[in-house]
């Protein structure tokens, strides 16, 4: 029974839920889904990612129509449209699986997610029925064109303008980093008319539309990179999507669903780098011993299996959260528009901390995963320096993280105010009666370093909780959440201390067994399950 | 023309399997289950002859718990056509196993019998040929290659001096062995539509008692570390201290 309830977007704050969504609650076929999507990585994407970094032509076009084939670029697009209807949730699951290579992992995400969520959510029939079908199928690869070389994150400040002439819209404007630009077919574009931000379905064969030539960049070189550049564009009045000045709703809500799709493709490739360190760890012998029965390696193999672990109890925790909105909203009395705005508006909050907190942790699971490999960890040798250049970009695009960190303490006040969230004194954990506290002292017109440690705090809070909700139904992770808490208190205690001036006494470390973890993640050949 | 697919639900065949304590068997705590890979080999087969002939029908057959609906659902979503569960939580052997598809063999008519040449769990290797045997059916073991002609199938199987053709009268018994072919992938929309798929759960129609029993399940005692020798001639006196002659 789908009730108001489902409408509880930063009530983590305030309330301790007696349970929440965990991976582990995936059904026996979803399991086989996922399964199927953890196979097609190992054998389709991982021996084949030289060729995919050189860019071979028709590879990564081949690699996504096999992905369609098998139902990989529509899981929750709904069945209409060639999709699979399922949930987001299920969606992001087998997405973090597709996710082990990053290059991959960029394209099929934008083309099954941010290129169709637009018009899957906001567009019109027609527009569903034209265009959807062709990326579900993987025969064509979609586009999401937000940026400009002087609007990133700053987005709405763009100078892409569209007007009508002659029965047409005429746009112009130059959109920079469109991930699947040399591939993709079909592109969703973000446009002033007049000074209201509009979007609008392009097709790359329509004139004016032409693609610069690939950036060079540090990683991802297996994704498509370049500037897709209108120069009196002409696209037809029906393309619109929803109606001009709605393009911000649309270009927001399309990123709080990206972001919480990224939070999953995050941790794709830090499940790899986890499972190739553990396996390396177990394999490689110096003075006489594995490198696992080496106290600082295990360190590294417990510590990056804890943060996983937190990761992904609040990435599928919120994207359970997500599929109760969408099913509730659709049962109110609402426009279907509106109704999916309300939807993908309700966990923005926590579709902002999970992409924070797992981007982050990719990029210290990667580091650590260099690093027990050591000098052959720096080399093209061994896979996981592919891994870490690849990480880098999770914390830069769909929202800078501290794009994200102003956005985070922002919405919540903002929340606070319209009375949807509340600041209570006392919290559930250390970390969440230090981020009420805070709250309650922080005082009018924080400067940035303020907001972007009380947002530490709204995230440490929601991970913790998180974490502590399923270890407490999956005994076997009391470990690594004993250490992830060790950890999260101390980074909780440093934002305090960055909002208030104050000092602050961290409650003592539990005793976490790092060996016995490290052990353990060996054994399950990455992070624990 | 109807093929009878019996399928076992085995321990995930890559997992580290390791004893209870007590040694009363394997501890099943926190392992995967797949479909034994043998068994999913002949499903793959049964899948392909049908994509060729759409006539045919293939029924996936589980005995086991409740929980073997999971593997009898990835075969409908491989595309088996339906599924039966026989539901039993009591000891069995190969010849428990044996006696139980004669039943449904007698009551569903098959035409052709696929499965797996042994499981990987309890690789008895067995219940293929005693299935042959009760039913007074040919058999064809470790196929390796199949082909319908008419009312007859020719297998080619892997022996260990060779590859030997056989040619079989239907109805018979085939077991699979790896090469015979590679499993697909599953498509997503295939899985969802074996939700729909029929799966009848059944009680067991054989009261056959296992031959065999377990007594104890233990660990393979650990090896012990081995000893470098200097040349050949070191080698042949060791090896002839251990008896081994050349």
């Amino acid at each position: 029974m789908v009730t108001e309830n489902a409408l509880r977007g930063c009530s983590f704050f305030s309330s301790t839920p007696e349970t929440a969504f965990a991976p582990e609650d995936f059904i026996a076929d979803e399991l086989l889904m996922i399964q199927m999507a953890e196979k097609f990585s190992r054998e389709e994407i991982l021996p084949q990612v030289e060729a995919i970094d050189q860019q071979e032509p028709g590879l990564m076009p081949a690699l996504i129509a096999k992905a369609g084939e098998l139902g990989f670029c529509g899981i929750d697009t709904p069945e209409a449209y060639g999709g699979l209807g399922l949930s987001k949730n299920l969606a992001a699951r087998i997405l973090e699986f597709l996710s082990l290579n990053g290059s991959f992992s960029v394209t099929i995400g934008i083309t099954s997610g941010i290129s169709q969520v637009g018009v899957s959510l906001f567009g019109n029939e027609a527009q569903k029925k034209k265009y959807l079908p062709l990326l579900t199928s993987g025969e064509q690869i979609g586009a999401y064109c937000l940026s400009e070389p002087n609007s990133g994150s700053d987005a709405l400040s763009m100078s892409s303008r569209a007007e009508q002439k002659d029965g047409k819209w005429v746009i112009n404007g130059t959109k920079m980093w469109i991930s699947n630009a040399q591939w993709a077919t079909q592109f969703i574009v973000l446009a002033k008319v007049e000074d209201k931000v509009t979007a609008f379905i392009v097709e790359r064969d329509f004139p004016g539309v032409s693609i610069a030539r690939e950036e060079h960049k540090m990683g991802l070189k297996g994704s498509s990179t370049a500037r897709v550049v209108l120069e009196n564009a002409e696209v037809p009045l029906e393309n619109v999507i929803w109606e001009p000045g709605k393009g911000h709703y649309i270009a927001f809500n399309a990123l709080n669903l990206g972001r919480f799709k990224l939070a999953s493709m995050s941790i794709g490739p830090a499940r790899e780098a986890l499972r190739c360190a553990a396996a390396y760890a177990s394999d490689r012998k110096q003075f006489g011993k594995s490198l696992v029965e080496f106290e600082l390696i295990q360190k590294k193999l417990a510590e990056s299996a804890a943060r996983f672990f937190a990761a992904e109890s609040m990435i599928y925790r919120t994207g359970a959260l997500i599929d109760t909105a969408f099913d509730y909203c659709k049962t109110l009395d609402l426009p279907e528009i509106d109704a999916n705005r309300k939807a993908a508006e309700e966990y923005a909050i926590e579709c902002s901390a999970c992409k924070v907190f797992a981007t982050e942790a990719e990029g210290f699971i990667v580091d650590e995963a260099i690093q027990t490999y050591g000098g052959y960890g720096f080399t093209e040798e061994f896979p996981v320096a592919r891994l870490y250049r690849d990480a880098r970009v999770s914390r830069i695009y769909e929202g800078t993280n501290e794009i994200n960190r102003i956005f985070l303490a922002d919405r919540f006040l903002k929340r606070v105010k319209e009375g949807k969230a509340s600041v209570v004194a006392s919290g559930d954990s250390f970390v969440s009666e230090l981020a009420g506290a805070a709250f309650a002292k922080v005082g009018d017109a924080p400067g940035q370093a303020k907001v972007g440690a009380l947002s530490d705090l709204l995230m440490l809070s929601y991970a913790e909780q998180s974490a502590r909700l399923r270890a407490a139904r999956f005994p076997r992770y009391g470990a690594v959440y004993d250490l992830f808490l060790n950890w999260a208190n101390v980074q909780a205690g440093q934002a305090y201390q960055q909002v208030t001036g104050e000092g602050v006494t961290i409650p003592a470390p539990r005793s976490a067994n790092l060996g016995e973890i490290a052990q353990a993640v060996v054994r399950a050949k990455g992070p624990l399950d | 023309m109807r093929i009878l697919l019996p399928i076992k639900r085995v321990i995930d065949p890559y997992a580290k399997v390791k004893p209870l304590g007590d040694g009363s068997g394997i501890d099943t705590g926190n392992v995967k289950f797949d479909v034994n890979p043998f068994d999913e080999i002949a499903v793959e087969e049964a899948v392909r002859m049908k994509e060729k002939d759409p006539s045919i029908e293939t029924i996936a057959i589980s005995i086991g718990g409740a929980e073997c609906e999971d593997q009898l659902r990835k075969c409908l979503a491989m595309g088996a056509d339906k599924a039966i569960l026989v539901e039993s939580t009591r000891e069995h052997d190969p010849s428990t196993i044996a006696h139980e598809l004669k039943a449904w063999v007698e009551e569903l008519k098959p035409d052709l019998i696929l499965m797996g040449k042994q499981s990987t769990d309890g690789e008895s290797n067995q219940v293929g040929q005693m299935l042959a045997a009760l039913l007074g059916w040919p058999q064809a073991t470790y196929a390796s290659k199949i082909t319908i002609e008419g009312g007859n199938i020719e297998v080619v199987r892997e022996t260990d001096s060779g590859e030997e053709t056989l040619t079989l009268p239907l109805p018979a018994v085939v077991t699979t062995d790896l090469r015979l072919n590679e499993p697909r992938y599953i498509a997503l929309p295939g899985i969802i539509r074996a939700r729909n798929k029929p799966l009848e759960k059944a009680t067991e129609k054989s009261n056959k008692e296992p031959n065999i029993r377990y007594t104890k399940f233990q660990s393979p005692p650990a090896r012990p570390a081995g000893r470098k020798v200097a040349n050949v001639t070191e080698l042949l006196a060791a090896l002839s201290e251990r008896g081994v002659s050349l």
